[in-house]
């Protein structure tokens, strides 16, 4: 209760104040809708957004997991050398800069519209703040550990694995928490152009000037990015509360 | 010069010196041929101080006036409809193109012989949440066709793939294919026995009623515009290139020379009560709207 409470009480205040606002005509409903015809677009349309939730919380997971692994891998590479990071490392800092809406048609050309389409729109925004997060981590292991990791002649491979990504994972960990919530626009952003899930939701809610279905869809897209926010604390907590100041208290 | 007309003189150049209320007017899309008559108005002449402000995909315009972030902007005809029926108190007063001029165009080599055969087969780009859209679904069903989100003006995927149709401006999308090669087929949502209004200047009610000599004003000069945009489109087809040059001058000509039949008539711009009866009746029957109400609050004919 002591942690759920704190979060609680701006939410309902927040909504209370909205609720009033909009019913007594200090905000028009066309502009902002009333919380209560949010709730009622959720429970009307609640079918359609549970398959349309279900479509993009799939698209977001994988498009996530992807560019994790891959994020994480480049970071390895990149770190390996001084050499390799000037010449690559440039060429990550592309992924944070892509305008993905810009390129999105250019997708569904390489991918199709679908599914395909929306996972790489999840994948390229989501990959940088990892392999930026990664590397700072592998590059910043405390020099007396390495050093003393390099007395006892331990290999690079047992390095990497013993020493430097164990002690990279709090800034990791910092980059997928980015990447999560960054995989859920992507996605939306991808199903705008690439069709289905929440995305698409959004776009016909707003063609029909529906902006209680189209807060109800977003509400339902930031849930998915709080889920995958809470899945990467509970790794968080997992692997670092024995020794790491942020997961003890 | 005896004193009465030294003061009348006097007043005459202080009315010139006093500038008149900047006034901003909201497009839904980049400069192009569709808003000619509104860069080609004489505002000044009619005492206005207009600013046009280019709008691109999903510009809200009619949130806008309704939000009071612009006192006229350009809608269509049931943007304006289905916004009176959620409060917005927006109100027509110029409908630029009489008939609709929204299609779906198809590749003529797959000889369609009406806007039914589009979802027969093959691949439909277009906006679901559109009436439009929704009454070629009630009509026809799209069990047999793929449809994907419509890709704004881009007509690249239409160009790769003989089975794609797409959503369109009856005189852009299908003139850009042409120019690249490829035969179309454009059959008008006119088929489909909608046809609304289609770039409506409109204003809110509080506006009008506030200030309705500003709103004559306002539809004196846009009418005079479009007059002189008809009659000669060149230098402001020149003027909207340099504010949109992604559109090649050529274009500019072209599409300002096709839309015409859809905007002419003897009295530019005025609506009819019987049109936006049809209208708000399609509207309610798809749900859009909860429930019918009189055509007369939808539009002014100044």
């Amino acid at each position: 209760m002591k942690r759920f409470l704190p979060p609680l009480i701006p939410f309902v205040a927040i909504t209370l104040a909205l609720e009033f606002a909009v019913r007594s005509g200090l905000v028009a409903g066309y502009l902002v809708p009333a919380p209560s015809a949010v709730f009622r677009a959720l429970l009307d349309s609640r079918d359609e957004l549970a398959a349309a939730m279900a479509k993009t919380s799939a698209a977001a997971l994988i498009g996530f997991a992807l560019s994790t692994l891959a994020g994480i891998t480049i970071a390895v590479l990149l770190s390996s050398s001084r050499a390799i990071q000037r010449a690559f490392y440039p060429y990550a800092v592309f992924f944070q800069t892509v305008p993905v809406i810009a390129i999105a048609p250019l997708l569904v050309i390489w991918f199709g519209y679908g599914m395909k389409t929306v996972i790489a729109a999840a994948f390229i925004v989501s990959i940088f703040p990892v392999i930026a997060n990664t590397l700072t981590g592998l590059l910043s292991t405390d020099p007396a550990l390495r050093d003393l990791f390099r007395l006892y002649g331990a290999s690079p491979g047992v390095t990497l694995v013993k020493l430097r990504f164990p002690a990279a994972l709090p800034q990791i960990l910092t980059g997928l928490r980015v990447a999560s919530g960054l995989a859920v626009i992507g996605a939306i952003v991808g199903e705008f152009i690439g069709g289905s899930g929440l995305g698409s939701v959004v776009d016909v809610a707003r063609t029909q000037q529906r902006v209680d279905k189209v807060f109800a869809a977003v509400l339902l897209a930031s849930v998915l990015g709080l889920g995958l926010f809470g899945l990467i604390n509970v790794v968080s907590a997992v692997t670092l509360r024995h020794w790491h100041a942020s997961e003890q208290q | 010069m005896n004193r009465r007309t030294f003061v009348g003189a006097c007043s005459a150049i202080l009315a010139s010196c006093r500038k008149p209320s900047r006034i901003r007017l909201a497009l839904n899309w980049k400069p192009d041929p569709q808003f000619g008559g509104f860069y080609a108005a004489p505002y000044s002449k009619h005492g206005l101080d207009v600013e046009i402000l280019p709008g691109g995909a999903g510009t809200p315009t009619v949130q806008m006036i309704g939000a009071g972030s612009a006192e006229y902007g350009v809608i269509s005809g049931d943007e304006l409809v289905v916004a009176r029926s959620r409060g917005n108190d927006v109100v027509a007063l110029f409908a630029v193109f009489q008939n609709c001029p929204q299609g779906i165009m198809a590749h003529a080599s797959r000889h369609l012989a009406s806007i039914g055969d589009v979802v027969k087969e093959g691949t439909l780009a277009i906006q679901r949440g559109l009436p439009y859209a929704r009454i070629l679904e009630k009509k026809y069903g799209f069990d047999h066709v793929k449809v994907v989100p419509s890709p704004g003006g881009d007509i690249s995927a239409f160009l790769r793939d003989e089975e794609f149709a797409q959503q369109c401006f009856v005189m852009s999308e299908p003139l850009q294919a042409r120019h690249a090669g490829v035969d179309v087929t454009v059959f008008p949502v006119s088929d489909l026995g909608y046809n609304p209004y289609t770039t409506v200047l409109a204003t809110s009610g509080a506006q009008l009623k506030g200030d309705p000599d500003h709103a004559k004003a306002v539809v004196a000069a846009v009418r005079e515009g479009w007059r002189t945009y008809l009659n000669d489109p060149g230098s402001t087809n020149t003027r909207m290139h340099e504010l949109n040059p992604s559109m090649d001058a050529a274009t500019f000509a072209e599409v300002a020379e096709a839309q015409k039949p859809f905007i002419e008539q003897e009295d530019l711009g005025v609506m009819t009560a019987d049109r936006w009866t049809t209208l708000i009746g399609q509207l309610a029957e798809l749900g859009d709207i909860p429930q019918v109400f009189a055509a007369q609050d939808c539009f002014r004919n100044l």
